[in-house]
């Protein structure tokens, strides 16, 4: 229950404002009642003080000099005298409305050092409190410090006017609040002789101080009532209201994230932190809205252009001859080749085709970069060597001269793709071959392992116009394996940088026997895989294998 | 990959540091642009040690360019890189010292 009633009160922001400001309205009246009490306290302590300070002053006329000086309760003058002054002093009491008015002397204590041998010279009581006289003579030992003081203030320093105000409770003594002046009687000498006192009682002052009380709290309460209301009212307008309206905005944001039909600047236009609050909310939705559009719109962009890359990479797969064994009527050779892009689209192709019955040609080609840009290159390059290639009677050097000029004609993006062309003659396994700028091809001949053939190179192709390309030739023997690869199997590279090489390659290629072509380009590429491991595939990766069983083989495995 | 810049009247000396592949080549190109009034262009390879095909296409850009207003030259080519340039016929198009 009282932890509910907490939670409330934690969630409302006006009411923990009011509370605060109710507090300090509180501890600031109990600042102005004490205060005031104590001022006013003070102020009618004065009244009554002046009061019994002319009533001392009255009564000390009739302590006329003559009698100060007989000084002797045995004489007879002294006695009629003091009956005067009584008299007198009686009436003065009753008029003046004081408790006691008499005269005393305080004699210094030998032992203490201090005025409190007190014997009373004359001492007359109101008859309305029905306190006794004391009689002429009688002696008390003070002992009240504040009373001893004043003794001695009068006697040692000259004082003319000593109080000394007693708060008692009226229900328990009889005395009550009450005020005592004392001033000095002088002889003619000016010596002190005597000490007159007045006592009279403070009898509103209690009356006074609690109306004065009672005023200050009623007022201080029905001004506080109405200023915590307006308070509240206006706190509720400006602070809580608004926030409660820019909570609920943020919370439907939260929920719709859709632009607010008005905006919170609109509701609010209070120019306070508040104002400021939800300007910037403004702004934000704005922002996250127009972010979110945004970004939905790039999204669908990019699936777009995905999709469009996935029919991409079915076309250029298309492009290239997929279907194994390709020309079933020639079972001189065993071919395979695969090509596995590092994006959706590759630079890399291979391609082989018949360009008559008994010469094949054999290419494998990188197009510098990646993507796009670099598989347009790759669908013109691939086009232009077959169509050069199957004009016929051309050599290799002048199929790529030939590709190389025509390229080179409209080549705003300095592309060029490196080609290894060989062209087999089928039936005796004799290839003449030229080499862009590719890699060295890797070749085994019978009962030997798998090396690297390194030729003089030419420039890659599309690099300069006019170029001129070598061209060498080799022969495969029945059994021999030739394997063409572009720069992403030998530059493959695992997490720790280190690249898959041809050293690596060459081993991978010598663990086969008799193998297919497929089954050899299968195992490669797992190979390679297995050493990246989970580094990407930064290039593309192509291979071409060729396995020569001659003419005479009769399409059987050696 | 760093790339220093220095030029001396009509010649620019270009010093390449770190490795020139598929993602450091554009910012080559972009600091050779069309090489304005640079009739003489060295390119210093002393701390490459590494250039893909897409390096090798700045490099050739840059030699087309400097076939028309001068010439240029690649020096202190690591044999690393020599390697390369020769696998792929580079260094028959490229003026390498």
């Amino acid at each position: 229950m009282f932890s509910k009633l907490l939670m409330k009160f934690k969630s409302n922001i006006t009411l923990q404002i009011l509370t605060g400001v109710l507090m300090v309205f509180v501890l600031l009246t109990g600042l102005v009642c004490v205060i005031g009490y104590v001022q006013f306290t003070d102020a009618i302590e004065d009244q009554y003080a002046d009061s019994a300070y002319n009533t001392a002053r009255t009564a000390a006329y009739e302590l006329t000099p003559r009698f100060l000086k007989l000084n002797d309760p045995t004489l007879r003058e002294y006695q009629m005298k003091l009956i005067d002054i009584k008299r007198n002093w009686n009436k003065l009491a009753d008029t003046q409305d004081a408790t006691f008015i008499y005269l005393f002397k305080a004699a210094s204590d030998d032992v203490t050092n201090e005025y409190s041998k007190v014997t009373f010279l004359v001492n007359v009581a109101n008859k309305r409190t029905g306190f006794p006289d004391y009689s002429a003579g009688y002696t008390i030992t003070q002992t009240d410090s504040r009373y001893l003081r004043a003794f001695r203030e009068i006697y040692e320093r000259g004082s003319e006017r000593v109080e000394i105000a007693v708060y008692r409770p009226e229900e328990k003594y009889t005395s009550g609040n009450h005020i005592t002046v004392m001033v000095p009687v002088h002889d003619h000498l000016k010596n002190v002789i005597g000490i007159l006192g007045v006592e009279r009682r403070m009898e509103d002052l209690d009356d006074v101080r609690s109306l004065y009380l009672r005023h200050v709290l009623i007022f201080s309460a029905v001004f506080l009532l109405i200023v915590m209301s307006l308070y509240g009212y206006y706190l509720s307008g400006k602070l809580l209201s608004p926030i409660q309206e820019i909570a609920s905005e943020a919370m439907r944001f939260a929920r719709e994230n859709t632009r607010a039909e008005i905006q919170l600047a609109d509701k609010i236009t209070d120019i306070s932190e508040i104002g400021q609050l939800a300007r910037v909310i403004d702004v934000m939705e704005e922002n996250i809205v127009s972010y979110v559009d945004n970004l939905t719109r790039v999204t669908r962009e990019k699936e777009q252009i995905k999709a469009e890359l996935n029919v991409a990479t079915q076309i250029q797969a298309d492009m290239l001859p997929r279907k194994f064994p390709p020309f079933p009527e020639h079972d001189e050779f065993d071919i395979y080749a695969s090509m596995t892009p590092a994006k959706e689209v590759g630079g890399d192709f291979y391609d082989f085709f018949l360009i008559d019955d008994d010469h094949m040609a054999l290419v494998i080609a990188d197009v510098s970069g990646k993507g796009v840009p670099a598989a347009l290159f790759m669908v013109i390059a691939k086009t232009l060597i077959k169509n050069v290639a199957q004009m016929g009677n051309l050599s290799s050097s002048e199929i790529l001269r030939e590709v190389n000029t025509r390229l080179c004609e409209n080549n705003e993006a300095d592309l060029f793709v490196t080609v290894w062309l060989g062209i087999l003659e089928i039936s005796s396994g004799k290839i003449f071959a030229s080499n862009a700028g590719h890699e060295y091809p890797a070749i085994k001949h019978v009962n030997g392992n798998f090396e690297l053939f390194k030729t003089k190179q030419s420039p890659a192709v599309a690099t300069m116009d006019g170029m001129k390309f070598r061209e060498y030739d080799f022969e495969l023997e029945a059994g021999d394996v030739l394997y063409l690869y572009t720069d992403g199997v030998a530059e493959a590279t695992n997490s720790h940088d280190e690249l898959f090489g041809t050293d690596r390659m060459l081993n991978a290629l010598n663990k086969f026997e008799n193998e297919s072509a497929q089954e050899i380009l299968t195992e490669m590429k797992l190979a390679v895989d297995n050493f990246t491991g989970d580094a990407p595939q930064f290039d593309d990766i192509t291979m071409l294998c060729l396995r020569y069983f001659g003419k005479d083989s009769g399409g059987k495995k050696a | 990959m760093e790339i220093r810049k220095d030029m001396k009247g009509s010649e620019l000396t270009v010093a390449l540091e770190g490795r020139l592949d598929t993602t450091t080549a554009p910012q080559l190109e972009t600091e050779l642009g069309d090489l304005p009034g640079v009739k003489t262009l060295v390119i210093d390879m002393e701390k490459l040690v590494y250039i893909s095909s897409a390096g090798l296409r700045v490099l050739l850009k840059a030699q087309k360019l400097m076939n028309k207003q001068g010439a240029m030259t690649i020096k202190n080519v690591s044999q690393e890189i020599r390697d390369i340039f020769e696998v792929t016929g580079f260094n028959e198009i490229l003026n390498i010292e």
